[in-house]
């Protein structure tokens, strides 16, 4: 049968891998890691992390803000266990959506309490008579991250 | 004799004026023009400014989000997908970075976008795979060539 316009679909078709050699190379791409991680051929790391309602991009010795009390004493060392993402030069480790606890560990410290800047919040209306003025000091802490160890327990 | 009350003919009067009117024209030392240093004009310039920054305050959080989304964007058709498609598919893999955290990683760790970009472009694959099925007729349906006896 000749081929015209409407023989095959407009869109470019794929084919998804073998599903058994995909399996193979999964586990070869694993054990590499695995070995890369127990030899400790790994120069910095990084890592995404959940604290406080936001996610962080962080490194060692990296300093964190954050806009509210802990409760935690300036000096505690703090280890942070939602971890997204952490990542070296070579291999990157991409939780779904954490990473295990086995796997990764940060570590910080509490450094600072204080206050933030004085912040002005004004409602004005023009013509109305009314202004509202109020300064609002929020809380904040600052945490220092130590480390970001991995650990050879992939699967 | 007991004195209960101030005698009528004395008033009191004002001494700190000088520090309450530089409580406003502090704030208002870096403006342009008499409003740095007239009061009168001072007041009106310096109480606009603080009802902008409150209000932009608010606003601060849709700036920075579109400003993300465009970095996204960007970084994302440099690997040949579309900022929907990248978004949509990391997140039916259950991979869930904020879009702050996928900008930053798009500045700063160029190796790790692209194996996130390649995630989401497997899913996307897969999901069309999912979508066509078999490629055959459903059964029971009226074929499109009527054949006329």
């Amino acid at each position: 049968v000749a081929k015209t316009s409407l023989t095959s679909p407009p869109w470019p078709e794929v084919k998804l891998p073998d599903p058994v050699e995909e399996a193979k190379y999964h586990a070869e791409v694993v054990q590499k890691v695995n070995g890369l991680i127990s030899a400790g051929h790994y120069g910095r790391l990084f890592a995404v992390v959940h604290f406080a309602s936001k996610q962080w991009k962080i490194t060692s010795e990296d300093l964190i803000m954050m806009d509210n009390v802990l409760e935690a004493e300036c000096g505690d060392r703090i280890r942070m266990e939602k971890v997204l993402l952490v990542g070296a030069d070579d291999f990157t480790l991409i939780g779904r959506p954490l990473l295990g606890k086995e796997l990764v560990r940060v570590e910080a410290t509490v450094i600072e309490k204080t206050e933030s800047w004085p912040k002005v919040n004004m409602r004005f209306w023009r013509r109305h008579n009314y202004q509202r003025k109020r300064i609002i000091a929020n809380p904040q802490t600052v945490l220092r991250i130590n480390t970001i160890e991995i650990y050879p327990c992939l699967s | 004799m007991v004195v209960l009350s101030a005698a009528r003919w004395v008033r009191s009067r004002l001494s700190d004026r000088f520090w309450r009117v530089q409580e406003v024209l502090k704030y208002a030392r870096h403006f342009r023009g008499r409003k740095n240093r007239c009061y009168k004009l001072a007041v009106k310039s310096v109480r606009r400014a603080f009802v902008r920054s409150t209000k932009a305050r608010r606003e601060k959080k849709r700036f920075l989000r579109a400003l993300w989304i465009t970095r996204i964007e960007a970084a994302s058709l440099e690997h040949g997908l579309k900022y929907p498609a990248f978004i949509s598919n990391l997140l039916k893999s259950q991979v869930e970075l904020n879009r702050k955290v996928l900008a930053d990683l798009a500045i700063y760790e160029p190796k790790t976008f692209k194996s996130l970009a390649a995630l989401a472009q497997r899913r996307r694959q897969e999901g069309f795979l999912a979508a066509l099925g078999d490629g055959k007729e459903p059964e029971g349906i009226f074929s499109r060539i009527v054949h006329h006896h």
